[in-house]
């Protein structure tokens, strides 16, 4: 019973509680590597709570799909990120298929961001808008190569059990894997507006994709979008991160802490690149979703063929 | 129980006399709608009652007893009338508040309710079709009404033109047809469609049949070579029709197809193959030229191809199914496939209706003109937005569980099959999330620059009537329903399958997955939304605002995003496949100056294989032209040659 209960409750404390964590520690591990002292790691924590307690402004041009806008959007995130498996622990919502589901909620969540940010009338949100679904388009097939290959590989639709299938002690499908999670980072660098695609700190706008797109939010818009954009970073980075967790482990509190230490080598990394690589010209960001692409379709068919 | 329907099909023709006797116009309009609905929903019931009671009815119609070749109810033919006379009620409830703008035309209205009534009729008869000739009677009575239904504002030059494209095309799918069932009988020595048995043994026979028959089905379907009549057809037709057009007649393509399925056993593997490549061609060509388009109904055409394709997917995994005979994977993709077809009826009807509503109201289809809508008709936008979520594939509505199913669909055949499909599955899912990508941006961009911003022309008002709200809800309360809880049709569906396949024992649809789990999904999607809107709602101080302009303060609402900007960042990767062409006139000096920019698409299959080919035979046929002289004994005399040339054929031709 207790184990029941702390699987229930697992993944709330988990994606509701240690995303701005994540997201801290990245920041905090960047600013190191550039020379800087850097905002404590509870930042985040104490941005949203600044942000929920502030006025929330609306354009005047703006109708109920501003408001409606960022409630869907974290609604949807929150949900879908109980989709995915907290260390070795099944996630509340696992059934065969969920994997296309997990893609398609997150669809939806774009749908009301787009929607949201074009709803000002205004060119900035516009290009940003124009920016997130032109490169959507080419981030999709990526999840496909990277996850839904395994997917087709293994024989499973369901996220649980495809990272169930998943085994490192075999060395053609050791490569296999880790080629796949570098095209999966990619992906979670597209889709949580990182380095080097987005720039997530510099407030010049006409260069930026998720910034623009909630320049005219504030209070608690913004505080619903912050939090979801850092809650979208967890569910990338545990999609990264369960690539290479173990699940033959069946100590829970081992293999719990190595998901943990997993996640916290993960954030060095995204700082780590994000302070070597500079941003892409926005232009040349099509070519480099296709590169990871490229390397998922090649990853398989060697795959394939050598297995 | 048949009688009902046979009440409900005589109703029609009580409409159509009474769209030709009662006067004023006025009150004709009133009655013909009344009567019409009325005789869908004895329909609507019919098709239920008998779905539901299906595994145990005989394939005969008792009426017709004595000729029961003639008609015939079986479950593919109920599924459809189902989906028909669904679609149908929403469309002729919204047909009286369109045409209260034509009133002042008398004759104009009065035949388009004659030729809609006899439509509607000829559509549901056709799928009961069990003879060749009936069929093609039904067939070609259903593109002449359609045909004559499009010329409400026969005036206009581009409705010339489009419905003059729409008949001459369709026309070239009837003659495909005809030889199709010609092939047929001459080999079968029948005309009934329960005697048709091909089997690829047959050698030369079976490639022709099927061939000529996947041309005449696909050409009325819009599969993508052969797609070039909708976008003409689409946009001049009046938006009841287009409705019906995109929701239901293209769709009988779909229902030709199935059939041709049926009369082949075994099927072959490269059937289910080559038509898995074409559809895929369609699903991602036909949404890509959407995204290019500004007119608002030529962009939902392009996405009627889109949605065949999605549909024809199905259609392929389903072939693939019983070639291999693997049931699951009969199931899901010929399921997945009939749920799509009922899908896209229902969601591109609402569009296509409202869309008629924004073109009464904005007076143009170039979206470009538009904006702002939301300010003056926010119910309306919502339910738009319903239908534009419902057909990018996106969750909870039904555009994505009938895409859920093929997806199943593709790792099951994955599983299944082994050996090289795989990868082949892996391809097409790639495609399908590629396809349901660029549904995303296509249907933001026209949601967002239609409705949402500032407006770009003046708009003094915008009018919902509420005969248009109650067929627009209709519609998006079935997307919302069959979204969340999909089992309400799968269970139709499996028996419509289990009917139509006897050979193969079906497994019930609970099998595949947790369908419990879905509906558990979106129901806590909605309640979460909710509670945030709650907490949003006595949690906070708002107040309104300027938006920021960058310390600009003189915006005009020309200076919005546009959509050919909005597509742009997507559609130039693939400019040279596209046709897109782009003239611009940019100030040359420091001084403001007259410029402009001016971005179209142009269709591919158009541009290099039918205007050509148009061409190449316009001028075969221009070197006749001495034949052609003023005075009509000539023309006897031709007649009078073309007779005895073929009564000469009749004569020798070895029987």
């Amino acid at each position: 019973m207790a184990t029941l209960i702390f699987q229930g409750l697992l993944p709330f404390l988990f994606i509701l509680g240690v995303s701005p964590l994540l997201v801290g520690l990245i920041n905090k591990q960047k600013a190191l590597l550039t020379g800087r002292l850097g905002a404590p790691i509870w930042q985040p924590y104490y941005d949203l709570f600044r942000l929920s307690r502030k006025e929330t402004i609306y354009a005047s041009t703006a109708s109920f799909i501003s408001r409606l806008a960022p409630v869907v959007s974290f609604s949807v995130i929150l949900i879908a990120g109980f989709m995915l498996p907290i260390g070795y622990v099944r996630p509340l919502l696992s059934f065969s298929g969920d994997i296309i589901v997990f893609a398609y909620l997150l669809g939806l969540a774009r749908f009301f961001q787009i929607l949201g940010a074009m709803d000002i009338g205004s060119s900035f949100e516009g290009m940003g808008a124009a920016r997130e679904a032109a490169f959507a388009v080419f981030a999709e097939p990526i999840y496909f190569f990277t996850i839904g290959s395994l997917a087709f590989v293994s024989g499973y639709t369901s996220l649980y059990e495809v990272y169930l299938s998943i085994h490192l002690d075999n060395p053609s499908s050791l490569v296999f894997i880790i080629v796949s999670s570098i095209s999966a980072f990619f992906l979670m660098v597209t889709e949580c507006s990182r380095m080097p695609i987005d720039d997530p700190t510099t407030h010049l706008e006409l260069t930026m994709i998720h910034e623009v797109m909630i320049l005219d939010n504030s209070g608690i818009d913004l505080f619903l979008y912050q939090y979801s954009s850092y809650i979208k970073i967890m569910i990338y980075g545990i999609f990264e991160v369960l690539f290479f967790n173990p699940f033959s482990l069946h100590n829970q509190w081992l293999g719990f802490s190595l998901f943990a230490i997993l996640l916290l080598l993960l954030s060095t990394v995204v700082a780590w690149v994000e302070t070597m690589i500079a941003r892409l010209k926005i232009k040349s960001i099509p070519q480099y979703l296709l590169f990871a692409t490229a390397i998922g379709i090649l990853n398989l068919l060697i795959y394939t063929f050598v297995r | 129980m048949q009688y009902l329907f046979l009440i409900g099909c005589s109703l029609f023709f009580i409409g159509a006399i009474a769209a030709l006797l009662i006067r004023p116009i006025k009150h004709a309009l009133s009655i013909v709608v009344v009567i019409t609905v009325l005789a869908l929903a004895i329909n609507l019931i019919f098709a239920l009652m008998r779905l539901i009671a299906l595994p145990m009815v005989t394939d005969l119609f008792p009426v017709f007893s004595d000729h029961a070749s003639l008609f015939r109810a079986d479950g593919l033919a109920l599924f459809f009338l189902l989906v028909i006379t669904t679609v149908a009620i929403p469309t002729v409830i919204s047909t009286y508040s369109y045409l209260q703008h034509y009133l002042h035309k008398e004759a104009s209205v009065r035949s388009f309710l004659i030729s809609f009534s006899l439509l509607l009729l000829s559509t549901q008869l056709l799928v009961f079709a069990n003879h060749s000739i009936v069929f093609l009677v039904c067939w070609e009575l259903m593109t002449l009404m359609a045909y004559l239904g499009m010329l409400l504002e026969k005036e206009k030059e581009e409705v010339q033109k489009g419905s003059f494209i729409f008949f001459t095309t369709t026309h070239m799918a009837t003659l495909f047809l005809y030889i199709f069932f010609f092939l047929l009988h001459d080999h079968f020595g029948s005309w009934s469609f329960s005697d048709f048995h091909l089997s690829s043994s047959m050698g030369t026979i079976f490639y022709l049949v099927c061939g000529f028959g996947f041309l005449g089905f696909g050409i009325k379907a819009g599969f993508m070579p052969m797609h070039f009549w909708l976008p003409w057809a689409h946009p001049i037709a009046p938006a009841p029709l287009s409705a019906f057009l995109s929701g239901v007649i293209i769709k009988t393509g779909i229902y030709g197809i199935f059939r041709v399925i049926e009369f082949c056993s075994p099927l072959p593997v490269w059937m289910g193959i080559i038509i898995l490549v074409v559809s895929v061609f369609s699903a991602i060509f036909g949404v890509w030229y959407a995204l290019t388009q500004h007119d608002i109904k030529k962009l939902l055409a392009y996405h009627s191809i889109e949605n065949i394709g999605i549909i024809g997917i199905g259609i392929g995994l389903g072939v693939l199914g019983v070639s291999y005979s693997i049931q699951s994977l009969v199931w899901l993709g010929f399921g997945g496939a009939l749920f799509h077809t009922f899908n896209h009826a229902i969601f591109k009807t609402l569009l296509f209706l409202g869309s008629g509503v924004i073109c009464h109201n904005c007076h143009t289809r170039d979206i470009e003109k538009m904006g702002g809508i939301v300010h003056h008709a926010s119910w309306f936008v919502g339910l738009f937005l319903i239908g534009s979520i419902a057909i990018s594939g996106i969750p909870p509505f039904n555009g994505f569980m009938s895409e859920f199913l093929i997806y199943k669909g593709f790792f099951n055949a994955a599983a299944a099959l082994g050996n090289y499909f795989p990868l082949l599955m892996l391809l097409l899912s790639v495609g399908l999330a590629f396809v349901g990508g660029l549904a995303l941006v296509c249907f933001t961009k026209i949601n967002s620059i239609m409705f949402l911003g500032t407006e770009r022309s003046s708009l003094q008002s915008f009018k919902v009537s509420s005969t248009e709200y109650t067929a627009l809800g209709m519609l998006a309360s079935l997307c919302i329903l069959f979204g969340i809880y999909p089992q309400s049709v799968l269970g139709i569906i499996s028996s419509v399958i289990t009917f139509n396949h006897a050979g193969i024992i079906i497994q019930p649809y609970t099998m595949f997955t947790h369908w419990e789990f879905l509906t558990v999904i979106f129901v806590s999607v909605l309640l979460t939304i909710v509670c945030v809107v709650l907490w949003k709602k006595f949690n906070t101080n708002q107040r309104i605002s300027q938006a920021w302009g960058c310390g600009y303060t003189a915006l005009t609402p020309r200076m919005q995003y546009t959509a050919s900007s909005y597509a742009d960042e997507i559609n130039s990767i693939a400019s040279q496949t596209l046709h897109l062409e782009k003239h611009v006139t940019a100030p040359k000096t420091l001084f403001p100056q007259p410029s402009h920019f001016v971005s179209h698409a142009e269709d591919f299959s158009e541009k290099r294989f039918i205007a050509p080919m148009y061409k190449y035979i316009m001028n075969k046929i221009d070197s006749f032209e001495f034949l052609s002289r003023t005075d009509i004994r000539f023309y006897i005399s031709f007649m009078l040659i073309m007779a005895i040339i073929y009564g000469g054929i009749a004569i020798v031709w070895p029987h």
